[in-house]
């Protein structure tokens, strides 16, 4: 009787863990594909909305900028946090072992920060934003096999099984629209291809790089460790590169983000999302592993679609239903595993 | 300068054989000068991240008749896998040469 008592006590206990797990990576799925929404708007304001499609070096320093004024807001909100938490003084302890531990963080951010959006950008820019959004529906593949191979994550047939469910569906949700965009008559689109290429490996590399850190430090602290590190690399290295080398006007870009007002607005509103899409995604982590949590934050594509269509009252095509059908089953795929193996996520000696 | 909290959990569990949840939490607690739920279930979660990872090992467990925490709550005892050791001397929690 005691026994039976325990083992549904020990039942209860990893259900619970796997149901949080899964709760962050979907609160991710939601917040990122949130995120697009200002994330796009910014994009329509001035002087943004007057850059030349084909000046592509204003274009890159006004991304710059913007990614280092939204990794600084982020930071902010993280402060906040983990203020609220009580998690300030473990943020420091984390942070100046740079050595051992916080170089992971550094790592993880220079994969998802530079490479994965920069890659992103070159994506949309030389082929195409459809092209962009397939091409890193690939991520958790990239993070689930260095996961596997570089700490022997486990990755059950069941989570191999919904991933690649996850992944069909976000492509037939993109897929129609990219015959329409890809032009391999392009002598630059390979400059694209390659950015494609970047955007999933970065992005999939910055989980599996951010958990090795993550065995011995606290997933909030070290999600606020790594945009610490994204504003450093962003404003001590690149955009100082920028201004010494080229004669960009970065000044002038810096400081209409910081007084207008509607810039200011969406770059808060991104900034808010993007925060806590991130935080949720690092605690997913520790709770259900690398390959599960990107693969459930994949939804974000769906979700991106929904709130798109919220905004602006356009219906989705018929195809977006088949993929979100795809999405969701993939989810339920691998949810169902026993909650029992998601509570040992590596294949470690005792 | 204190080690950050999966750190301190980690060496603790190196030096001795195993600990009960119980044991090890107000250790932590002692160390960081907190106290209440919110940290008691915060080193718990620790533990249970830890635990996930590979770098310690459940090895065996019991439900609290209320002398430990609270009554009816589930307890663990914990301890270091080869894997944490190895973590540890990767991260610098283990000095060089100390096994």
């Amino acid at each position: 009787m005691a026994s039976a008592e325990l083992n549904a006590a020990l039942h209860r206990h990893y259900l619970r863990n796997q149901r949080w797990g899964f709760f962050w990576a979907l609160c991710t799925a939601v917040l990122w594909g949130a995120w697009y929404i200002p994330g796009t708007a910014v994009w329509y304001e001035e002087p943004f909305i007057s850059i030349d499609q084909n000046d592509h070096g204003l274009r890159l320093a006004a991304t710059a900028v913007m990614t280092w004024i939204h990794a600084i807001m982020v930071l902010l909100f993280l402060l906040l946090w983990n203020g609220m938490l009580g998690k300030i003084a473990d943020f420091g302890r984390t942070i100046v072992r740079f050595r051992r531990i916080s170089k992971w963080y550094a790592l993880a951010s220079l994969c998802g920060g530079p490479m994965a959006i920069f890659g992103s950008y070159m994506a949309m820019g030389y082929v195409g934003p459809v092209f962009a959004a397939i091409t890193s529906l690939f991520y958790p593949v990239v993070g689930a096999l260095l996961a596997r191979l570089w700490y022997q994550e486990k990755i059950s047939a069941s989570a191999a099984l919904g991933m690649a469910i996850i992944i069909m569906g976000g492509v037939v949700i993109y897929g129609p629209a990219l015959f329409g965009e890809a032009d391999f008559r392009d002598n630059y689109a390979w400059l694209g291809y390659l950015g494609g290429v970047m955007a999933a490996v970065g992005w999939g590399a910055e989980g599996a790089v951010a958990a090795r850190a993550m065995d011995v430090s606290d997933p909030d602290v070290g999600i606020q460790c790594r945009f610490s590190f994204e504003c450093l690399f962003w404003g001590l290295l690149v955009l100082p590169l920028i201004y010494l080398l080229t004669e960009l006007p970065l000044g002038s870009l810096i400081w209409v983000m910081i007084t207008d007002k509607m810039i200011l607005i969406w770059m808060l509103l991104a900034s808010i999302a993007h925060a806590y899409c991130y935080t949720a995604f690092y605690k997913s982590f520790s709770l259900i592993g690398v390959g599960r949590g990107e693969a459930i934050g994949n939804l974000h594509g769906v979700f991106a679609v929904l709130f798109v269509m919220a905004f602006t009252l356009q219906l989705p095509a018929w195809y977006f239903l088949v993929g979100l059908t795809l999405t969701v089953i993939g989810s339920f795929v691998m949810f169902r595993e026993p909650a029992e193996s998601v509570a040992e996520l590596r294949e470690a000696e005792t | 300068m204190k080690l950050p909290h999966k750190g301190f959990l980690l060496q603790q569990l190196s030096q001795v054989p195993s600990y009960w949840d119980y044991q090890l939490i107000p250790l932590a607690l002692t160390e960081y000068q907190v106290q209440g739920l919110y940290w008691i279930n915060h080193f718990s979660i620790a533990l249970d991240e830890l635990a996930a990872a590979g770098l310690i090992n459940r090895i065996s467990e019991r439900i609290d008749d209320g002398t430990a925490i609270a009554s009816g709550r589930l307890l663990f005892e914990y301890s270091l896998s080869r894997f944490g050791r190895q973590r540890m001397h990767d991260t610098g929690l283990l000095p060089e040469g100390v096994e």
